[in-house]
C-alpha cells in the first residue's frame, strides 16, 4: 500500500502547488459568463496594470447567488444581471463604487440609465445589454410591421413558440396592452393572461432552447427569443428576420459589481473603468455581439453592429422598453397567472 | 424451432439508443451549421477555433488534474475501506458502512452546498484543493462498493495458503491480495474517474477563483457564447482519446495473458 500512499501524497502536493502559485503579480478574480469578454482586451488590461486576470464562469444568476450566499469568496468582480444585482445589494453582498476611480462611466448612455434599475450607478455599472424580441421567416410571413400582434396571425398556427419564462412572456402581453412589464396591478395582469392564452392557441410550445434549431430548420415561422441567440441563428439561415415589436420589449443588462469582500478593490475599479474606455467598449461589443451602453463608443463600433436593429434598438422603441425588475411579493400573482396560462386549453 | 428475433432487435435498438447521439455529435463537429439543424457542409473550423481557445484548455487541464488525483486517492482509500468493511463485523463497521453508503444516495446539490458551508466554516480557501477533496469524498463510496462486491466472492483460502507457505503480511498483500482485487479496484477507479470528470453540481459549489472545470465552462457557454460547436469538437477529441486508451489497454492485457 505504501507506494499508492506516496502517489496519493505526491498528487496532493501537485494540487497544492497549483492552487498556491503565481504570488508575485496581483491577481484580479473575475466571476462572469463564458466567452463574454474579448480575450485580447483582457491581455491588454493585464499588461497595462501589471496583473493577472483569472476568469471563472457561472451558468445562472441563481446558482451564483446561492454559492456566494453560502459564503464562497475570492472574487473581485462579478457580472450578474441587473435584477440579481438588486437582490445582492439588498443583502449587503456588494459594495458602493467610488466614482472618482471611474472617470469613464461618464460615457455610459444616459438614455439607457433612464430605464436602468441602478440609475445612478451607485453599486453597479452596466456592461452589456441584451433584449428579447420576435424572429420570423421572411418567406412565410412576408413584409410585416414588427408588433406583438404578429402572434395573433392565423398562418403561423402550430409553427410559433414563446419563451418558457413567466416574466418574459407575460411581460410581452403587458407591453402589447401598453402596460408596464413590472406591473403589480392584478387587473392588468389578468388582461395580459387572457392575451397569452389567446396567443397560446397559435403556439407549438413554450420553449427556451429548441426554438433556435426549429427556426434555423424552418420548422417554426415565428419565435419569441433572446437577441443573442437569434443573431446566431441568423448566420445559419438568411431567411430569418429579427423584429423588435414597436410596443416595446424587455431589455436585460449584465452589470459589473464589486463584492464586499473583494481583495483588489482598486484593481476592480480600474477593470470597470477600462471596459468603459470608448475604444475598448467598441472593440468588445464587436466581439461579443451585444451592446455595451457606452455612448462615446457607439461611433467607433463596426457598421454591422450599428446597422443591426436587434442590437441598436430604435431610440423610440427603447424608450418604451423596460428592464425586468424585482417585484417582490407581487411575483405570486405572476406565478398564479402563469399557472392558469399553462393549464388553459 | 424458430428462434425469436426479439433479442437481436432489442440489442440493436439499445446500441442505437446509446451510440446514435454520439455519432450525431461527431458529425456535428464537422458541420458548418452552428445549430446542427441541417448539414451545411464539411468544415474543420471548429477544431481550429478550439485550438486557439485557451480558457477551454485551462478548464480541461483543471478537470483532468482533479479527475486523476481524486481517482487515485479514492482507489486507495476506497479499497482500504472495503477491506475493513469486509473483515470486521462490529457495530463500528456498520456505522462505517452507512457513512460510505450515504454519498451514493445524497443528492448532489445537498452535498455541494454542505461541503461549501463546511469549507467556508473552517476557513479553507476555495480552489482546486476543495474540488479535489469533494471529489474524493464521493468517489471513495463508488470504489468501496465495487471492491466490496469483489471481496465478497474472494477465496480467502488463497491467503491462508500463502501464509502457510511462509509469505509475510507484506508479500501476501502485494503478491496475492492486490493483484487478485485489481480488476475490482480498476473498475471502481474507472467509475470514479468518469464521475469526477463530468461532475457539475458539487464542483460548481466548491470551486474557487481559478479552478473552473470543463463542465462548469460548458454550462456557462450556453448563455452567451458564440462558440458552442467547439464543444462538439472537444468531445470528439476526448472520445478518440478514450477509445484509443481502452483499445490499447485491452491489447496490453491480452498480450500479458498469452
Amino acid at each position: 500500500m505504501m507506494k499508492k500512499w506516496l502517489m496519493g501524497l505526491a498528487a496532493l502536493g501537485l494540487v497544492g502547488m497549483l492552487t498556491g502559485c503565481g504570488a508575485s503579480k496581483p491577481v484580479l478574480n473575475v466571476y462572469t459568463w463564458a466567452d463574454y469578454i474579448k480575450p485580447e482586451l483582457l491581455t491588454r488590461f493585464e499588461n497595462e496594470f501589471k496583473c493577472r486576470v483569472v476568469i471563472d464562469t457561472f451558468d445562472s444568476n441563481e446558482a451564483m447567488y446561492a454559492k456566494l450566499k453560502a459564503g464562497a469568496t475570492g472574487y473581485d468582480i462579478i457580472m450578474p444581471s441587473s435584477y440579481m444585482v438588486k437582490t445582492m445589494y439588498r443583502q449587503n453582498m456588494i459594495q458602493n463604487l467610488d466614482h472618482n476611480k471611474l472617470p469613464n462611466i461618464a460615457n455610459v448612455d444616459p438614455e439607457y440609465l433612464k430605464i436602468a434599475i441602478d440609475k445612478k450607478m451607485e453599486h453597479s455599472v452596466p456592461y452589456m445589454l441584451t433584449n428579447t424580441g420576435l424572429a420570423y421567416l421572411g418567406s412565410k410571413l412576408g413584409e410585416v410591421e414588427p408588433s406583438w400582434s404578429m402572434l395573433d396571425r392565423e398562418d403561423i398556427k402550430g409553427h410559433a413558440t414563446m419563451l418558457n419564462d413567466m416574466r418574459e412572456t407575460i411581460g410581452a402581453a403587458l407591453k402589447y396592452l401598453g402596460y408596464s412589464l413590472n406591473t403589480t396591478n392584478e387587473q392588468e395582469l389578468a388582461e395580459a393572461r387572457d392575451i397569452v392564452i389567446r396567443w397560446k392557441k397559435n403556439l407549438a410550445k413554450f420553449e427556451n432552447e429548441q426554438y433556435k434549431t426549429g427556426l434555423a430548420s424552418g420548422e417554426f415561422y415565428l419565435v419569441h427569443g433572446y437577441s443573442g441567440d437569434i443573431l446566431q441563428v441568423m448566420e445559419d439561415n438568411e431567411d430569418i428576420v429579427f423584429a423588435i415589436p414597436q410596443e416595446g420589449i424587455s431589455i436585460s443588462c449584465d452589470d459589473f459589481v464589486i463584492p464586499v469582500d473583494a481583495k483588489q478593490v482598486d484593481l476592480a475599479h480600474a477593470f470597470i473603468n477600462f471596459f468603459h474606455d470608448p475604444e475598448v467598449a467598441a472593440e468588445n461589443t464587436d466581439f461579443v455581439w451585444y451592446l455595451c451602453p457606452n455612448k462615446a463608443a457607439y461611433p467607433l463600433m463596426s457598421e454591422d453592429i450599428r446597422n443591426d436593429p436587434a442590437i441598436f434598438i430604435d431610440p423610440e422603441i427603447r424608450a418604451r422598453s423596460e428592464v425586468i425588475d424585482d417585484i417582490g411579493d407581487a411575483l405570486a400573482i405572476y406565478t398564479r397567472m402563469w399557472d392558469q396560462i399553462k393549464a388553459a386549453e | 424451432m424458430n428462434r425469436s428475433r426479439l433479442p437481436l432487435v432489442t440489442t440493436l435498438a439499445v446500441l442505437l439508443f446509446f451510440y446514435l447521439p454520439i455519432l450525431i455529435l461527431v458529425l456535428n463537429s464537422f458541420n458548418a451549421s452552428r445549430f446542427g439543424s441541417g448539414w451545411e457542409g464539411f468544415t474543420l473550423d471548429w477544431y481550429v477555433r478550439l485550438f486557439n481557445e485557451r480558457p477551454v484548455w485551462m478548464a480541461l487541464r483543471n478537470t483532468l488534474i482533479i479527475a486523476v488525483t481524486s481517482t487515485v486517492s479514492a482507489m486507495v482509500l476506497g479499497t482500504l475501506a472495503a477491506f475493513a468493511l469486509h473483515q470486521f463485523n462490529s457495530r463500528l463497521q456498520r456505522i462505517h458502512y452507512s457513512l460510505i453508503y450515504t454519498p451514493l444516495v445524497v443528492p448532489d446539490i445537498l452535498m455541494g452546498m454542505s461541503l461549501l458551508v463546511f469549507f467556508v466554516a473552517v476557513g479553507f480557501k476555495l480552489g482546486l484543493m476543495t474540488i479535489y477533496l469533494a471529489h474524493v469524498t464521493f468517489c471513495i463510496s463508488y470504489v468501496a462498493m465495487v471492491v466490496l462486491a469483489r471481496l465478497q466472492d474472494f477465496d480467502f483460502s488463497v491467503i491462508e495458503a500463502s501464509q502457510d507457505l511462509g509469505a509475510g503480511w507484506w508479500d501476501t498483500t502485494w503478491r496475492i491480495l492486490v493483484p487478485m482485487l485489481a480488476p475490482g479496484i480498476m473498475a471502481g477507479g474507472l467509475l470514479a474517474f468518469t464521475l469526477s470528470i463530468d461532475d457539475f453540481v458539487i464542483t460548481f459549489f466548491v470551486a474557487g477563483p481559478g479552478s473552473t472545470t470543463l463542465p462548469i465552462r460548458i454550462y456557462s457557454m450556453i448563455k452567451h457564447s458564440r462558440n458552442m460547436p467547439i464543444i462538439n469538437a472537444l468531445s470528439t477529441l476526448l472520445l478518440v482519446v478514450t477509445f484509443l486508451a481502452v483499445w490499447s489497454s485491452q491489447r496490453l492485457t491480452k498480450e500479458k495473458v498469452r
